[in-house]
């Protein structure tokens, strides 16, 4: 079964500033979604997520390539008394009597039944058109496309206004409320509705319940793709529905916007106000960098990240549980440096002695961290509500740990890259703002292109970045995003640089050294933002829910874990490790 | 939701001259123009859906639509005069300018 939805689409209000005021009516094709599945009411009418799948675009068709034959009339209609509104279909017979037809495009229920959404929307399409023609229609008409079978169900109006009655009592009961309802339909709704991939079905029973192996509802890879402009001067247009990029040197390139995923504007690249629109009505992004790879800003559109806002401002109020989300993530982190860090060692043979000492004492010494890191975990998942616990002492402490175990990481990485130490790439540990070495200039530039991304994946799940739980509030970046790229710094962009500079992939025409200060140049940048986004696209298996998805993905999904974390299916969130 | 993108030859017969002039801006927005009226697009199922969605409230009965879905193997062995390696080329998943 599949939910259609008519060609009314996604209905934009002209009175948005009224809307909180009075109690707005409600959409019948709302009244559809809650007879199919109370949160996905929720997530469609009260958070308005909405995704559109190819089977909602092919109702759409069905609905617009109709036979608008002569006895059929659409009409607009609302009713104060109901508290609904849609765009109805009906026909009147030559005899005079009103008919509601409704066309779906999946099957029927057992070839002789409409399905209860299906039902309930119809029904009340019955009910606008009697109280705006005073009287009553006399059946309603379902036609299945895909099986051929037209359900015709008698009307009664007494009873129809009970049930559309009960339906939008309870549509209201749940838009006052600042809590998603729980999964609680059977699989087979999941698999075919389409906000799966922002509702997580699957990933909620296998946290509540530990099921083997959750089936994948969320998209593996990018339907669209990233395009950077590093070209300073260009300017960005738009013609039809096409975004063309003006080089400095006359050249024109256009890009179809269907297959558009963000653009990245770096430093003085100029775009115009209509593509701007364009992009926020198409849910394209646009990111500011400045020149030199720091983030400048996102386009962001319209409110409506409300009750996900409280909900995430409510959680992070409690200091027991954004304790213990610290401890998970920095053990998520800082287990990541020592894999990785063990997996180089493994890889190389010829390590001199020295080296081998120095290597040796730093994993021992990340050990230890995680260790002590562990141990305040334990101590906070056995304390009580009412134990007393120093949750400043203990978030202080395990800042220590992590920034320990950071130093002695970048030590370590240092020791078995080996580099001579006139060579370009020499590095003896991180330093940043601004960077000193171009080893540390290529960190600082590959982390900015993943806090991008991080920040992208925090406004794609609606959370809000400003709230952070590990890192401080501070005005220059984002705290939550930096809490969520501590999950793949070492995953996402650590680890192809290091297998970049092994194969000796960067010459020292690649930056531009100023004193004591080193930037990327313009070959440069392009040479780290090419290493990086072919990072993302590669796919591999997340080790706790055990299906496979590219890395893109991997940041979006760790976002939708955390907003679980505190949506009723936590345990999920930080816990992914590499081999 | 399914990301698998394959090829498709779009073709269309359009018997009015703004509504061609709708069509082709629409379909632009999707692919390549290749010659009068056929263009190559590469995409998933729900761009098609929506592609189809969007052409259906522009174009009448008497207009043609017929798409043609290629296979990888079948997209390989295009033969075209104008530039048939791009039919072999992987499309990037990012772009830098
Ligand atoms: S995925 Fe399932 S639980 Fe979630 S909104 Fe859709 S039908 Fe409801």
């Amino acid at each position: 079964m599949s939910i259609n939805i008519t060609n009314e689409g996604f209905f934009n209000s002209h009175f948005l500033a009224e809307k909180t005021r009075d109690n707005p009516l409600i959409r019948v094709m709302a009244l559809h979604a809650l007879a199919y599945c109370e949160r996905l009411f929720y997530l469609e009418e009260v958070e308005e997520i909405r995704v559109a799948d190819a089977n909602i675009y092919a109702g759409r068709r069905l609905h617009e390539g109709l036979d608008k034959g002569s006895k059929k009339y659409t009409l607009e209609l609302a009713s104060q008394e109901l508290g609904i509104r849609g765009k109805v279909d009906y026909i009147c017979t030559n005899a005079g009597e009103l008919i509601i037809y409704e066309h779906k495009k999946g099957r029927s229920n057992k070839g002789n039944q409409a399905w209860p959404s299906d039902y309930l929307q119809t029904t009340t399409y019955g009910l606008l058109v009697s109280e705006h023609f005073n009287r009553p229609v006399k059946e309603l008409r379902i036609r299945y496309h895909a099986d051929n079978k037209t359900i015709v169900i008698p009307f009664d109006l007494n009873k129809a206004k009970n049930e559309i009655l009960k339906a939008v009592k309870r549509a209201r009961e749940l838009r006052s409320c600042l809590q998603r309802p729980p999964v609680n339909v059977p699989e087979n709704l999941c698999r075919t509705c389409s906000l799966a991939p922002v509702c997580l079905p699957e990933e909620e029973h296998f946290a509540a319940e530990g099921k083997e192996k959750p089936v994948r509802l969320f998209p593996a890879e990018d339907e669209r793709r990233v395009i950077h402009i590093l070209e300073q001067g260009a300017f960005i247009s738009k013609d039809g529905y096409q975004i063309i990029i003006h080089l400095p040197d006359g050249e024109k390139k256009a890009i179809s916007t269907a297959h558009i995923s963000s653009l990245v504007l770096h430093g003085n690249v100029q775009i115009s106000t209509q593509t701007i629109h364009f992009c926020a009505a198409n849910e394209i992004g646009i990111h500011w960098l400045s020149y030199g790879g720091h983030y400048v800003a996102a386009l962001q559109r319209g409110a409506g990240f409300v009750q996900r806002h409280h909900r995430q401002y409510d959680a992070f109020c409690k200091p027991f549980f954004t304790t213990l989300l610290i401890a998970r993530l920095c053990q998520a982190k800082v287990e990541n440096q020592l894999k990785y860090i063990l997996r180089l060692a493994r890889a190389k043979r010829s390590t001199p002695v020295q080296n081998k000492k120095t290597l040796e004492a730093t994993i021992n010494a990340i050990r230890h961290e995680i260790k002590a890191i562990a141990r305040i975990e334990k101590t906070l998942s056995k304390a009580d509500d009412g134990d007393i616990v120093e949750y400043d002492k203990l978030t202080g402490e395990m800042r220590g740990h992590e920034g320990r175990a950071g130093r002695e990481y970048f030590k370590a990485l240092a020791c078995i890259l080996n580099l001579e130490k006139d060579s370009f790439l020499y590095f003896d540990g991180r330093n940043r703002r601004p960077p000193r070495d171009p080893f540390n200039a290529l960190l600082s530039f590959g982390y900015a292109l993943l806090y991008k991304d991080c920040v992208a994946a925090i406004q794609a799940v609606g959370l809000d970045p400003c709230f952070g739980f590990f890192h401080t509030p501070r005005s220059t970046a984002y705290p939550l995003a930096l809490d969520l790229m501590e999950l793949f710094r070492v995953i996402m962009w650590d680890m192809p640089l290091i297998a970049s500079v092994n194969r000796k992939q960067w010459r020292k025409q690649d930056f531009e050294i100023t004193g004591k200060q080193v930037w990327l140049n313009k070959e440069g940048r392009k040479k780290a933002i090419i290493l990086y986004e072919n990072r993302k696209k590669e796919k591999w298996k997340h080790p706790v829910l055990k299906y496979s998805l590219s890395y893109a993905r991997t940041i979006e999904l760790e976002a939708r874990l955390l907003e679980k974390e505190w949506t009723g299916s936590p345990g999920l969130f930080a816990r992914l490790r590499l081999r | 939701m399914n990301t698998d993108k394959h090829w498709y030859l779009f073709c269309y017969d359009i018997r009015d001259q703004k509504r061609w002039a709708k069509v082709f801006k629409i379909i632009k927005g999707y692919g390549e123009h290749l010659q009068y009226s056929i263009f190559r697009i590469r995409m998933t199922k729900k761009q098609l859906e929506k592609l189809r969605w969007q052409l259906t409230s522009i174009m009448d009965v008497e207009d043609d639509l017929m798409i043609v879905k290629l296979c990888p193997t079948c997209a390989k062995r295009i033969i075209d005069s104008r530039d048939g390696a791009k039919w072999k080329q992987d499309v990037p998943s990012f772009e830098v300018f």
